[in-house]
């Protein structure tokens, strides 16, 4: 929503007008420059004005004739009076009102008739059921419909199939039931529907053939185990599925791109992907699954995107990997039986690896010279494993010689999470010449006030965690951080006082510290400052950190986040597409 | 300021505002009308007329090009917009790519 290509005088111009509410009633009755305003000014001020929070039912109204693109997700204020205004807006394409929980069936009352409406977003509006839907097909304009987590049962959603021009449908967490999904058959135009966590069985998935234009479809946590051939299909998520087999049948074989079985349990691996076309695969995650026909990786040589984390994979199956390592740009291998070994077989195999994480694995320090070979790493993920930073060399005289300096290799080098229990700072010291690192994570109580000393020379560090460790005041009173510097996460440092962390901060006004004794209100500050993908991970670490919930689940969290930020980017390089950014999302919200 | 070095902005009310043509410069709109190769009327007289920005916005808009000189030179002071004229500002600035 938010247009980052207008000029700078504009931006400068729609602050100053939504600097408060007298700056607000200036120009409000200005009707005829608001009329003739540009929708995409009008929606960049609009928007501005609903962020500021001086946007209120009746100064709406001004925006009726210029206005194209309303994005009001998350207002918990926002309900029937709102809806009154927005359904006034002659020339509204896209409203955007998940999570406003005010929003019922009454208050979609508004859009009954509308006729420039193309997208209507009401995910999570618990309150809408099938009354809502009956106002909503009433707008026969609509391309893009998002009902996912309301109230809508089957007979509310076999209403849609009237609303013949539905391009995008996501219908996730709904009881959309065998009967419901073949009465949407009328839908021809569908390119995305999202099922997950619906009612669909084996035999209602079959209906999916029905469906010329379908290219994206989600069917996770659901029960269908065989998937028949979908010959137009680019991207599928099974996560949470018991899965037979995918896409078996007669006709074209479906050139699948993306393929999402996260969680999912294999009755027969080698039966499971015998029947699509795999050489078009792009982006695999079989992480949690019980996926275990590493063998059938040989095939997928268009591999960008690898997530085998969780997975049963070892040393065995790496040479698997390796071969199909030539466009590799991300893999995950946390939490597999991966060791040094494993890792050594990768190199020289994964020219364009930008991204690895190979946290919680037995690997050591052998690996970390393995990893200084691969060049276009960017970032390295290594957190809660022996790594400690030597190499211990038997021989005549034993040796100890440091491993993290053969990262030194790596130019590209932005993101290292070294958050080892057994680092110390002698091993420290071999990181404070790096000279793009912009993030660094250290976690073990061995690390003193001496490695806060090394780290002040890294000449870009933007975040620089180290936590759990044995930091005192005075250690903290003489670190000069690098004029880089944005976050200092210093939680779990428990010698340091209150007064220590106050007065680095006072010293410091513009770094963000974290740590135990200062309260959240800097995250809000934070949030002003930062863009809005580093909004949502730091609102979503919070989530992780604050909720004390099994370690299982801690783990599905933080996969997905992981998740969600490859979708936003993906969403940000190809925009208007909506085909690439809801795989995640399910699993989000059943997490 | 020598004549060549000045450019002519023309406000719909007729008013005219003379200044410096690295400052109008800072419109890529301006720049190109100026620059572009071929007899522009707006080329050959270093004069642009726009019938559809007032007096008072041309003149805001004036005052931001020679802001962003400024700023552009590590002067980094706050531009004051009065709320009342940023809606045409806006539409304004929007048309001038500035």
């Amino acid at each position: 929503m938010e247009i980052q290509t207008e000029s700078r005088l504009v931006r400068l111009c729609i602050e100053a007008a939504c600097e408060s509410r007298e700056s607000v009633e200036k120009w409000r009755k200005q009707r005829r420059t608001l009329d003739s305003m540009p929708s995409h000014l009008a929606d960049a001020l609009l928007r501005r004005l609903f962020l500021r929070r001086l946007l209120f039912p009746s100064l709406l109204e001004a925006f009726k004739r210029s206005v194209e693109a309303v994005d009001l997700k998350g207002a918990s204020n926002v309900d029937a009076e709102w809806m009154a205004y927005l359904g006034a807006f002659r020339y509204l394409r896209s409203l955007n009102l998940a999570d406003c929980h005010r929003i019922n069936n009454s208050a979609l009352w508004s859009l009954v008739g509308m006729t420039s409406l193309k997208e209507v977003d009401i995910s999570r509006c618990a309150k809408v059921t099938d009354a809502g839907i009956r106002h909503l097909v009433s707008i026969s304009t609509l391309q893009i419909l998002r009902i996912s987590e309301t109230g809508v049962t089957a007979d509310g959603i076999k209403l849609l199939s009237s609303l013949a021009n539905l391009i995008v449908l996501d219908l996730g967490d709904l009881p959309v039931t065998d009967t419901a999904l073949s009465s949407l058959q009328a839908l021809t135009k569908l390119e995305y529907l999202d099922l997950w966590g619906s009612n669909i069985s084996n035999k209602g998935a079959t209906v999916l053939q029905k469906f010329p234009k379908l290219k994206f479809l989600s069917l996770a946590w659901t029960g269908v185990s065989r998937l028949p051939n979908l010959s137009s299909l680019e991207c599928l998520n099974l996560s949470n599925c018991t899965i037979n087999s995918v896409l078996q049948g007669n006709g074209n074989e479906a050139h699948l791109t993306k393929l999402i079985c996260s969680g999912a349990t294999f009755t027969n691996e080698a039966e499971a992907f015998l029947y699509f076309d795999t050489r078009f695969l792009s982006f695999l995650d079989v992480s949690n699954s019980s996926f275990n026909g590493f063998y059938f990786l040989h095939n997928l040589k268009a591999m960008e995107y690898l997530d085998l984390s969780g997975s049963m994979i070892g040393d065995d199956s790496i040479e698997a990997v390796a071969s199909i390592g030539a466009n590799l740009r991300n893999l995950n291998l946390s939490k597999t039986r991966v060791t040094s070994s494993g890792v050594a077989i990768l190199v020289g195999h994964v020219p364009k690896l930008e991204n690895l994480s190979l946290s919680h694995t037995p690997v050591d320090d052998l690996s970390v010279s393995c990893i200084g070979m691969m060049p276009s790493l960017k970032l390295v993920d290594l957190n809660n494993t022996i790594i400690n930073g030597f190499i211990h060399q038997d021989g005549a005289e034993p040796n100890l010689i440091s491993s993290l300096t053969a990262l030194h290799s790596l130019k590209d080098l932005e993101s290292l999470n070294l958050e080892c229990p057994k680092m110390n700072d002698a091993a420290v010291d071999h990181l404070s010449s790096f000279q793009e690192l912009r993030l660094l994570s250290l976690r073990s109580p061995s690390l003193t006030d001496i490695s806060l000393h090394h780290l002040s020379s890294l000449p870009k560090i933007k975040n620089l965690r180290i936590r759990d460790a044995v930091l005192t005041d005075s250690g903290l009173f003489s670190f000069r951080p690098p004029a880089t510097l944005e976050i200092l996460d210093l939680r779990g440092c428990w010698l340091l006082t209150e007064d220590a962390i106050l007065s680095f901060h006072k010293r410091h006004p513009l770094i963000e510290v974290r740590h135990e004794h200062v309260a959240s209100t800097s995250d809000q500050a934070a949030c002003h400052r930062q863009p809005r993908t580093s909004q949502i991970l730091s609102q979503v670490n919070q989530k992780q950190e604050k909720l004390p919930v099994s370690q299982y689940f801690i783990d599905q969290r933080l996969k997905y986040t992981r998740e969600e930020l490859l979708a936003l980017q993906f969403q940000s390089s190809s925009l208007g597409s909506p085909f690439d950014k809801s795989h995640a999302r399910p699993q989000m919200q059943s997490g | 300021m020598r004549k060549e070095d000045s450019v002519k902005l023309i406000s719909a009310e007729g008013f005219e505002f003379v200044i410096h043509k690295d400052a109008a410069m800072v419109s890529q709109i301006i720049s190109n009308m100026l620059t572009s190769p071929g007899s522009f009327a707006e080329t050959e007289h270093r004069e642009v007329t726009f019938p559809e920005i007032s007096t008072t916005i041309l003149e805001k808009i004036c005052q931001y090009f020679y802001w962003s000189l400024q700023y552009a030179n590590g002067k980094e002071t706050e531009f004051p917009i009065e709320p009342e004229l940023t809606l045409e500002l806006i539409m304004a600035a929007n048309y001038l790519d500035t």
